[in-house]
């Protein structure tokens, strides 16, 4: 209950800090709109003139992207801007001043540097998916909500998880901005339906760098569309994947941070 | 009662990457990285009880900082054994870290963009303390370090002699039984130096707070710590009071005598003559114990004595002669080696 406490008041701190600065937050979220705008455009362009994209039509793609981007600003949220900057940490030893204190320095950085500057993110996720489910002729039920909102969890945790892993590699190499860059690479190809890609990057997108399972997978186990490689697996992968990957991210942190060598000394 | 602070052979070492140079060295350092071991401590032993203030001395490079970090549990050791509070501390970090308080001299706590203030409230939180208890310790360290003048306003505008007293004043809140500072004093001009000594110095006599600091700057040692540690190289080479540091370096004072007029025999017992010409005559003294009447009362000379002049070395001037002395012992090895 206190560590709750705790956690909720370096979210309170962050919100005040970052409210200081509001027209940075407003010119961010603008950049931020602008950036997205330009590339759902061309997706749009390329899905309206061929009708459909690996298989999609627009309405099918604009619920995925809307997914994307719900699902990696939930789990980013709390970790990407704040971990982002992982090597600096350990370069200037202010990671040390975390490891001093009783808590935990992931928690304490997750929930110290919420960043609000992706409520354009959510709000954009939430818009794309209100608009594009009612033409998809979903057959809701309980347990086709349930598994929109469990596959959404799992995409954030995903996402966290992922970030997570990336920044412990600081803890040991000292270096890690360069990987985030490769990830944002695999992330943009997430963006559309793996049915686009040869084998080898589908194989690569479902296994090694986990990222098919942020929204292509779970939007095709809604659609009920056929999933290459997993098939009838795609629901429940799509659901575990995020869970899994945090239980990995979790062991990656620890094994880094025993093997932590500080800079300087 | 067991020491508060026990090392013993506690050693660090960090992997350090070799560079290879030309394409295929590159390639191997990116898949396959040759390392060298670097002992950043090797094998030191001490133990700290319970209210000393100890000073941790050493030049850049020689293991400082990463003994506090062992101590406070943020580094692993390669071998040996380290016990902080009975515990040890990168197995119990959470546990320790309660018990402990830890300032960098060079590295902020403080929430940079809000009041000093807040940063106390959520240092209440993250050690949990009882708000009354917390009230009560927030008083006390606000009269004691003077900071009232500043407590409301954002950190980035203190200046960094307030920031550090700030600093300070944190760590204390949760009644820590260790304090380790790391180069408290860095970076502050004279009159903020001599308040941070003042107040550390403080804590240590008026709480009974253990105090371990780092430093390269001497005097942070004689205002603060009645006992020394002094490293170089990750190696242990003194440990002891401070007053014994001249007697275990050899260093000795220097007795100048002036005389009316040239003299044609000096003789003083106990001492070695050190030069001077004319009417002045230099000795080193070898028994640091005796006292100056002593002294000059064994002077045998032909001529009058006119003025004396006892040079006692300084802290500061025993290290660096060490130091120097280390660096002309090593320049030739490595020439040939």
């Amino acid at each position: 209950m206190q560590t709750l406490s705790l956690y909720l008041y370096l979210v309170r701190l962050q919100l005040r800090t970052r409210l200081q600065y509001r027209a940075n937050l407003l010119i961010g979220w603008v950049a931020q709109a602008f950036g997205y705008a330009s590339v759902y455009g061309t997706i749009w362009i390329i899905a309206s003139r061929f009708e459909r994209l690996g298989g999609w039509v627009w309405p099918e793609i604009a619920l995925m992207l809307g997914f994307h981007v719900l699902g990696y600003a939930l789990g980013a949220l709390f970790t990407f801007v704040q971990l982002r900057g992982m090597e600096e940490l350990v370069r200037l030893g202010t990671y040390d001043t975390l490891m001093v204190r009783p808590v935990s320095p992931w928690a304490f950085l997750a929930f110290s540097g919420i960043n609000i500057e992706y409520g354009g993110h959510i709000a954009l996720g939430v818009g794309m998916i209100a608009w594009a489910l009612p033409q998809l002729g979903i057959d809701w039920s309980v347990l086709t909500v349930a598994q929109l909102v469990a596959s959404l969890i799992s995409a954030a945790l995903l996402t966290g998880a992922t970030l997570t892993i990336i920044a412990a590699m600081a803890l040991v190499l000292t270096r890690s901005r360069y990987l985030f860059g490769i990830y944002f690479d695999f992330w943009e190809l997430s963006r559309y339906p793996l049915t686009i890609f040869a084998l080898p990057l589908q194989l690569t997108l479902l296994s090694i760098v986990p990222l098919g399972y942020m929204a292509y997978v779970p939007v095709a186990a809604l659609l009920g569309k056929p999933v290459p490689l997993i098939g009838a697996a795609a629901p429940f992968a799509a659901i575990l994947a995020g869970p899994v990957m945090v239980v990995v991210a979790m062991l990656v942190w620890q094994a880094c941070q025993r093997r932590y060598q500080g800079a300087g000394g | 009662m067991p020491p508060i602070i026990e090392t013993e052979g506690a050693t660090k070492w960090f992997a350090q990457k070799v560079p290879q140079s030309g394409f295929t060295g590159r390639l191997r350092n990116f898949l396959k990285p040759v390392t060298r071991d670097v002992k950043a401590v090797d094998g030191i032993s001490f133990a700290i009880e319970a209210g000393e203030a100890v000073g941790y001395l050493g030049p850049n490079g020689a293991g400082k900082s990463t003994m506090i970090k062992m101590l406070t549990g943020v580094l692993v050791p390669t071998a040996g054994s380290v016990r902080v509070l009975g515990r040890v501390p990168h197995e119990e970090r959470i546990v320790n870290a309660r018990d402990i308080g830890v300032v960098f001299g060079q590295r902020s706590q403080l929430w940079w963009d809000l009041p000093l203030f807040e940063s106390f409230e959520l240092h209440r939180r993250i050690y949990r303390i009882e708000k009354g208890r917390f009230d009560r310790a927030r008083a006390e360290l606000v009269d004691m370090l003077q900071i009232a003048p500043f407590l409301e306003r954002p950190v980035r505008q203190l200046s960094l002699g307030q920031r550090m007293r700030g600093e300070i004043a944190m760590t204390l809140l949760h009644d820590p039984k260790i304090l380790f500072l790391d180069e408290p004093t860095i970076g502050l001009d004279v009159v903020a130096k001599d308040v941070v000594r003042k107040l550390i110095s403080r804590v240590n006599r008026e709480r009974g707070t253990t105090i371990m600091l780092t430093t390269h700057d001497l005097r942070d040692i004689e205002e603060i710590c009645p006992r020394l540690i002094m490293v170089d190289d990750g190696k242990l080479l003194f440990d002891g009071p401070l007053t014994n540091l001249n007697a275990s370096f050899g260093a000795r004072r220097k007795l100048t005598l002036e005389f009316a007029s040239e003299p044609a025999t000096v003789m003083l017992a106990g001492a070695e003559p050190a030069g001077g010409e004319g009417v002045i005559r230099t000795f080193l003294m070898s028994d640091d114990r005796r006292s100056l009447v002593d002294i000059i009362a064994a002077l045998k000379s032909d001529a009058e004595l006119v003025d004396v002049h006892l040079h006692e070395p300084d802290i500061e001037e025993v290290i660096r002669t060490y130091y120097q002395s280390r660096q002309r012992q090593a320049a030739p090895s490595k020439r040939t080696g």
